[in-house]
């Protein structure tokens, strides 16, 4: 049996539909993604796991428990917020104690439990500090480690680090998932950066418009897209309909085609049917722009030397590994 | 001199109608009241009027009275506005738009016509008052004591509050409460542990502005009791413009009593907001 | 943002917004309804309507008399309000920028020193002698400029803020306008709304007065304040007929001022 089960959730709006059906399942120590544009109901599905919004249907299963009926004090699940939400009165000790606090934990544990939680998140000599005289990264942290001390069954992440800079974001990505690995605990995370859920997850959710999408681990998302969404939300596909597709496979085809920009091949050996129309350099990748065939593409080379620069309006040849055509719906 | 520092002068030139008519309306009055409280017909300089005061149980009686109305009529109403304003942040918008344009609406309603209206309804033949006794709940209702007076001031305390305290609850994060209510706590403990602490700047501020505008307070109770109850600003009044006794030096004096005592107030207040915490941004 | 807002919490915070109107509403109610019933004496409820007190009120002539001198009083203060207050906050934020912080602090005393206490000094400075000004409307305005002056002073600051007034200066005497007329035609048409906004409250709020009006004045110039006072004896549904006029009034005036606010944020 799965540790989380979501079973035909529904949540109206004002009058909208928010989502009407959703299903999904998590498995005991999983890390799993709800990835998807804004708007499409992944924070609001978060927030009714975490009892935070009311459900208009369906059940919420944890460990065979149903949680609607349940307040959030009584669910047992731990959440981070994207502004952090630390109680600005409190030490950094005392925000982090205060779940063992509700709890009524004595003081002598609960110092204790505070103190490990901090090492975890190497906040330690802090522990005397104010919200208001961390940084962004460090608040986040000692949220991480509030949420955590009361040894939840499920945390929950919504979009924990959409505020910060990039490099202590990569920097606070690898913790949360260390974290996570090294106490076995179940985590969903919600994120509209791919790059982010791809590195992050065992399983992602790709939502759209209330609906999941598709499901699967990082590989199968980024490489097999179901339909026009997903092609088009996770990497740089090209998307072709059946008739360019045709064109340029140069075989009939009848259904669009996504093909990853890194999987076409261009060479100066085979027909120079392929013109180059314009390059940009992304740093390790030079994206050409480019005409094959009459279609256009993109085309993704790994700047290994000068052999990979082209020059503009060089032609060369293109080559496409079957295995790396996508049908999409 | 260049074009630039002329256009200077004329400017601070500019400024000089303002500053008269404020000197002579603003500025003068009271450094009149500040030198002629030191002045006293019998004795000449000194602070022969502030003994005076002291001494006397009339005046004592006066700033007590002062006191007791600002200090409950405060205390109610910033309890009344708190409960309000909580609830008004929570409530669809039509109906907070609506509440919030009449109470800045009821915040003018105050001095004589509130006076009168009060007459209407609790003075001794007034509906409520009618009302009241016929349902057995109250013997005897006098408008024109000190209860009646701090029931009066709490009335006109309840707008000026909620106004002041509407946007304070700006500063309580919804995720605050969501956070903690992850972590185990219920309503009751949220407000006792960051809640009100948060706010407790914001309250402060808020109780010490209620006070200064009950200490001060002239026309509501001078329209009440026709000038005859015993508090600050009608003593005050009654020695410069009254029938009987003129005494501006001793005027001058209770009124830098009451000053004082607004300005105690404040001092006090913000002793108090260093001492709480800080929620510096 | 969605919240969980479970049915009972919102009822609980209906009830209490209507009770909080309720509260604020009921010494209006009671003086309407004394206002239009014939004769209401000590029973909980009146024994007959009429509309015979407003006609009464609005025939006297004393009251349109107290009326009429109130809005001179006020607007006049207003008029000499704008006339001082705007080129001085000009100055302030376009020259001396360092002086907002003592301006300040000295809009403060308007609210610091309650009106009792200044009219001890101005009964003393100006009840005779070379400045004599006690007994006649001119004191009244010059007292009710320092009322209006901290709600005029800070609702322009923020509006002044808020246009960006040094750039839109610069641009404009780059292309050729001098002070002057960089401030008539480019500034002031930015302040209009919130200019409009803060004299409608500041008349609200001086159309109230008592205090000054009272002691300084009296009968011998009658405002609408003392007025109402003044006929606190006569019966009790000709003053609610009174109270209630005024209010509406003043309820025309902060509707006006409610709409124009709404305009200006759109």
């Amino acid at each position: 049996m799965s540790y989380v089960s979501v079973q035909h959730l529904q949540k109206n709006y004002s009058g909208t539909t928010v989502f009407s059906d959703i299903n999904c399942e998590i498995h005991k120590g999983e890390f799993v993604t709800l990835l998807g544009p804004s708007g499409c109901g992944k924070s609001t599905l978060l927030r009714c796991i975490a009892g935070l919004t009311a459900v208009d249907g369906g059940k919420i299963l944890l460990e065979g428990q149903d949680l609607v009926p349940l307040s959030p004090q009584k669910r047992g699940i731990g959440m981070v917020f994207q502004s952090y939400a630390l109680f600005p009165n409190m030490t950094v000790e005392q925000n982090v104690a205060f779940g063992l606090r509700m709890q009524k934990v004595n003081a002598d544990d609960s110092h204790k439990r505070v103190q490990e939680v901090l090492q975890l998140v190497e906040l330690t000599d802090f522990a005397a500090r104010y919200p208001h005289q961390l940084s962004g990264g460090q608040c986040q942290r000692v949220a991480l480690a509030r949420s955590l001390v009361t040894r939840p069954r499920l945390l929950l992440l919504d979009e924990p680090l959409s505020a910060l800079d990039a490099r202590i974001r990569k920097h606070l990505r690898e913790q949360i998932r260390q974290i996570q690995r090294e106490l076995g605990l179940t985590t969903i995370f919600v994120t509209h950066d791919q790059e982010e859920a791809l590195t992050m997850s065992d399983r992602i959710f790709l939502m759209n418009q209330g609906k999941i999408v598709q499901s699967g681990d990082a590989e199968t998302l980024y490489t097999a897209p179901v339909d026009v969404f997903a092609a088009g939300f996770i990497g740089n596909y090209n998307l072709l309909d059946a008739a360019s597709a045709s064109k340029l496979l140069q075989r009939p085809v009848n259904s669009r085609i996504a093909i990853r920009p890194e999987a076409i091949v261009l060479s100066r050996t085979g027909e120079p049917d392929t013109l180059i129309r314009s390059h940009s350099l992304l740093g390790n990748v030079i994206r050409y722009r480019v005409e094959s065939r009459g279609v256009e593409l993109v085309v993704d080379v790994l700047n290994r030397s000068a052999a990979d620069l082209h020059a503009d309006g060089q032609r060369l040849a293109l080559s496409i590994d079957p295995s790396a055509l996508c049908e999409v719906a | 001199m260049n074009a630039i520092t002329r256009g200077k002068w004329l400017a601070a030139l500019c400024l000089v109608p303002f500053a008269m008519f404020f000197f002579v309306f603003q500025i003068a009055p009271l450094c009149w009241v500040l030198i002629n409280s030191l002045q006293s017909e019998e004795f000449g300089w000194g602070l022969a009027n502030f003994n005076k005061i002291f001494n006397s149980r009339f005046y004592l009686q006066a700033i007590q009275h002062s006191l007791e109305i600002s200090f409950y009529s405060s205390l109610f109403g910033i309890v009344i506005a708190i409960l309000g304003a909580y609830s008004l942040r929570r409530v669809d918008s039509r109906l907070r738009n609506f509440v919030n344009a009449f109470a800045n609406m009821t915040s003018n309603f105050s001095g004589v016509p509130l006076a009168f209206a009060f007459i209407i309804l609790l003075g001794f033949n007034g509906s409520i008052t009618i009302m009241l006794k016929q349902a057995g709940i109250i013997e005897d209702f006098n408008l024109y004591s000190k209860t009646g007076l701090i029931i009066l001031y709490t009335y006109f305390q309840i707008p000026l509050g909620v106004l002041l305290l509407y946007p304070a609850f700006d500063a309580l994060r919804e995720d605050w409460r969501e956070s903690a209510e992850l972590l185990g706590a219920n309503g009751w403990q949220f407000w006792r542990h960051i809640g009100l602490p948060v706010l407790t700047p914001a309250l402060l501020g808020t109780f010490v502005i209620l006070l200064a505008n009950a200490l001060g307070a002239y026309a509501t109770v001078y329209a009440l009791t026709t000038g005859n109850f015993n508090v600050l600003p009608i003593r005050i009044a009654a020695m410069v413009s009254g029938d009987i006794s003129l005494d501006p030096n001793m005027a001058s004096a209770l009124a830098v009593v009451l000053v004082a005592l607004m300005t105690l107030v404040t001092v006090v207040h913000q002793l108090l907001l260093k001492r709480s915490y800080h929620v510096s941004r | 943002m969605s919240r969980a807002e479970p049915g009972s919490a919102a009822l609980y915070h209906r009830v209490v917004v209507y009770l909080l109107f309720a509260i604020l509403l009921l010494p209006l109610v009671g003086t309407l309804i004394y206002s239009i019933s014939s004769s209401w004496s000590a029973t909980i409820l009146p024994s007959g309507f009429t509309f015979k007190w407003y006609l009464q009120l609005w025939s006297d002539p004393r009251f349109l008399n107290a009326f009429g001198q109130s809005l001179l009083v006020c607007v006049g203060a207003l008029i000499l309000s704008v006339v001082l207050i705007l080129p001085l906050l000009f100055v302030v934020h376009y020259h001396f920028p360092k002086l907002d912080a003592l301006m300040n602090i000295l809009i403060l005393l308007p609210f610091a020193v309650p009106p009792v206490v200044s009219s001890v000094g101005l009964l003393q400075l100006y009840g005779s002698g070379p400045f004599a000004m006690v007994g006649t409307p001119w004191i009244l305005v010059g007292c009710y400029f320092t009322v209006a002056l901290p709600f005029m002073y800070r609702a322009i600051t923020n509006n002044l803020q808020a246009i960006n007034l040094r750039d839109l200066m610069d641009a404009a005497q780059l292309l050729g306008a001098s002070t002057f007329q960089a401030a008539f035609l480019v500034v002031l048409p930015n302040l209009r709304k919130g200019l409009m906004v803060a004299l409608l409250l500041s008349f609200s709020f001086l159309f109230g007065e008592f205090v000054f009006a009272n002691i300084l004045v009296g009968t011998r110039y009658e405002t609408l304040q003392v007025y109402l006072n003044n006929m606190r004896n006569s019966s009790g549904h000709f003053t609610s007929a009174l109270v209630i006029s005024y209010f509406l009034f003043v309820l025309v005036l902060t509707w006006a001022a409610n709409i124009l606010n709404k305009d200006k944020s759109q």
